[in-house]
């Protein structure tokens, strides 16, 4: 088995962990923003595990899981967990309930897909990132190498298709910029909106370097996200390792006890308080 | 422990809790990197609305 597809394995080890650690804070505190971070790096660890195993075997529902928790929601809900840090408003509510209505939607466009997936396309030789979805090749444009292509009628014209698993244009595929998004202006705004005040007022060091930590952390499986979504999938694995490691690390060192909190509790914006 | 070593000790934590002075990790890279990363982040939010639009293909 190649090195990169042992990286998964990793992941959701270390996610796994992370989880464990965030959750068992909750059950203490029982603050929204950990409840939030908890099930996001759940989906996140989900997402990782999936991944291994599709090194492995082909499962469809373990597909599922893999696009559901690993490509579509997990950013969105991890940052969600940021905002209620943040922000402890009314309006966050709303927001929630926007957040768990469209995961419900987007649950059910995959539901919907998956009666479509392309089960023939799908190979253990090759990473799951780089065969999940299909996409029309433009007319004299040479197939990728090692790809499968198959003639089919869209919209009444005749184009090829490099086979993937997701039929081309799965509507599922459009809900994941929306969620990202989110998960990006929650997750990596909210880290770094966290870090600039600490910095500003000088104060807290360690929390300044666990939310760029943190900050770092998403936007490599976003920068790796990002090139799969370009067709070059072979630095998600990479990119998720880094993400869980950067992560974990940025949450434990912003979560150092401080003499603040010691002798004069105050309000901080760290994901660890 | 007595009142002068805790008064030490609150005093060496206080110290801990500030940024050290004149440091160029705080002074100069800590901004350089967030204003990075948040250039990354703004990047990375208009391909993802390019790909709602229909700019990036997929």
């Amino acid at each position: 088995m190649p090195v990169i597809e042992l990286f998964p394995f990793a992941s959701a080890a270390i996610m796994l962990a992370f989880t464990i650690y965030v959750l068992q804070r909750y059950s203490v505190r029982h603050t929204p923003h950990f409840l939030f971070w908890g099930i996001g790096l759940a989906m996140f660890g989900a997402g990782s595990f999936a991944e291994a195993y599709l090194s492995l075997a082909w499962n469809r529902w373990v597909f599922f899981i893999w696009y559901l928790f690993g490509a579509v929601l997990n950013a969105a809900w991890i940052g969600h967990g940021t905002l209620y840090l943040l922000s402890r408003k009314k309006w966050v509510h709303v927001v929630t309930v926007v957040l768990v209505l469209g995961s419900l939607f987007a649950t059910y466009m995959m539901l919907k897909a998956m009666p479509s997936l392309d089960q023939g396309a799908f190979s253990t030789s090759s990473l799951i990132s780089e065969q999940y979805g299909s996409s029309i090749l433009p007319p004299g444009q040479p197939v990728p190498v090692g790809a499968q292509t198959k003639v089919e009628t869209i919209q009444g014209k005749q184009v090829t298709v490099v086979r993937g698993l997701l039929p081309p244009g799965a509507p599922v595929r459009l809900t994941t910029p929306f969620f990202n998004i989110y998960g990006l202006l929650t997750l990596v705004g909210g880290a770094i909106y966290s870090a600039f005040l600490f910095w500003r007022k000088r104060v807290l060091p360690n929390r300044v370097i666990g939310n760029v930590l943190i900050a770092a952390g998403a936007l490599s499986i976003g920068f790796a996200s990002v090139l799969t979504r370009l067709g070059n999938g072979r630095f998600l694995y990479l990119g998720e390792l880094l993400a869980a490691i950067l992560m974990f690390c940025g949450f434990l060192v912003a979560g150092q006890p401080q003499p603040q909190e010691q002798t004069s509790p105050q309000r901080a914006t760290s994901p660890a308080d | 422990m007595d009142k002068d070593e805790r008064q030490t000790e609150l005093a060496a934590l206080r110290k801990k809790s500030h940024m050290p002075a004149h440091s160029v990790f705080f002074e100069k890279i800590i901004p350089l990197l967030l204003i990075i990363l948040g250039v990354i982040m703004v990047g990375m939010i208009l391909f993802a609305v390019g790909v709602l639009v229909g700019i990036v293909k997929f």
